[in-house]
């Protein structure tokens, strides 16, 4: 017999949610302080601004590739308007 | 013990037996995942793999087949979520990678969230949400943007560098209880007083209420320039958010 579809099972459906978002927020805070939050797995630069740290691709149209080494700030790399 | 193997959809046994290391949750996984429909699989799997394209059309299937709005969140969007939450705590992948899940997360509740309301369920309300003009830095926008769907919110997302009369003719259009504006540079962070400006100008102020946040952002800033909320994350965002619209009892 399948659960009601009711305001209360929404909520827990969102509680739930919001508490695996809630725990990927915490590695958010600490990971932006070890890696570029734009830098994606492949190590590519997802951000629609410049950075210095940005290093041609080996095919046109590909993301560029992050040359930062996620030591520095690299927030001191981006480029603003 | 449910064993690896119960898992019917082959990308997600792999997704588990890759990167699912500790035990319990492991275990956890097998468990929830073997439960599931493979057509739910097929959605978790889409989902996984941040293919927001894939998810709306299988899920629309889905509900268009009768299958019930809340085996399609639990088995196929949450399921999918709650790997890509290990994954990410593992550094497996990163937060691009979470943003593109959440988009594809937000794919699949476009087809289930006209049931919700047919069924007398609304969101908990409306948030307009845009980066402020002249600055193009959007993580920080669209964490929050992933935190208040998450939390039941309709967001309208503006993207970056949106001018004041953007947020205005947004404003205007969709008529949200909340606006939501986002600064990651300290020059930039003026803009956010400025669009308040353009607020009063047009005589709108006393229609939204208006929360402030990014990097440079303090809360004596957010008061000065007339803004009714700062957060100063995402976790913060929702619990100001769901003050400012009269739910729970905020940050």
């Amino acid at each position: 017999m399948p659960e009601p579809l009711d305001q209360e099972a929404y909520q827990r459906r969102l509680d739930r949610v919001t508490e695996m978002f809630g725990s990927m927020m915490e590695t958010v805070e600490d990971l932006t302080t070890k890696r570029c939050p734009y830098k994606n797995k492949e190590g590519r630069c997802t951000a629609g601004f410049g950075c210095r740290n940005q290093r041609k691709p080996p095919q046109k149209g590909e993301r560029f590739i992050c040359g930062g080494d996620d030591k520095l700030d690299y927030r001191r790399a981006w480029e603003v308007p | 013990m449910t064993e690896l193997k119960e898992v019917t959809n082959e990308f997600i046994r792999g997704e588990i037996d890759e990167f699912v290391e500790r035990p319990e949750e492991r275990e956890r996984m097998i468990s929830m995942f073997a439960a599931c429909r493979p057509d739910m699989l097929d959605i978790g799997a889409a989902l996984i793999e941040g293919e927001d394209g894939v998810v709306d059309e299988l899920t629309r299937a889905q509900l268009d087949a009768g299958t019930e709005a809340l085996e399609v969140m639990d088995d196929g969007l949450i399921a999918g979520m709650a790997l890509v939450g290990i994954k990410f705590r593992e550094n497996f992948i990163f937060v691009p990678e979470v943003l593109a899940c959440a988009r594809a997360m937000k794919a699949g509740m476009a087809h289930i969230e006209p049931i919700l309301s047919d069924a007398g369920i609304e969101p908990v309300g409306k948030v307009v949400m845009g980066t402020v003009k002249g600055d193009l830095h959007d993580i920080g926008k669209n964490l929050c943007i992933m935190m208040l769907r998450g939390a039941g919110f309709e967001v309208i997302d503006l993207g970056v560098d949106t001018s004041p009369d953007d947020f205005i003719d947004a404003v205007e259009e969709h008529r949200p209880l909340v606006m939501g504006m986002s600064a990651l540079l300290t020059t930039t962070m003026p803009n956010m007083g400025k669009t308040i400006d353009a607020f009063v100008d047009a005589d709108l102020r006393e229609a939204v209420k208006i929360m402030v946040g990014g990097a440079p952002v303090t809360p004596e800033f957010a008061e000065d320039m007339g803004a009714d909320g700062y957060g100063k994350d995402a976790m913060e965002c929702v619990a100001i958010a769901k003050q400012l619209v009269g739910v729970g009892s905020g940050a």
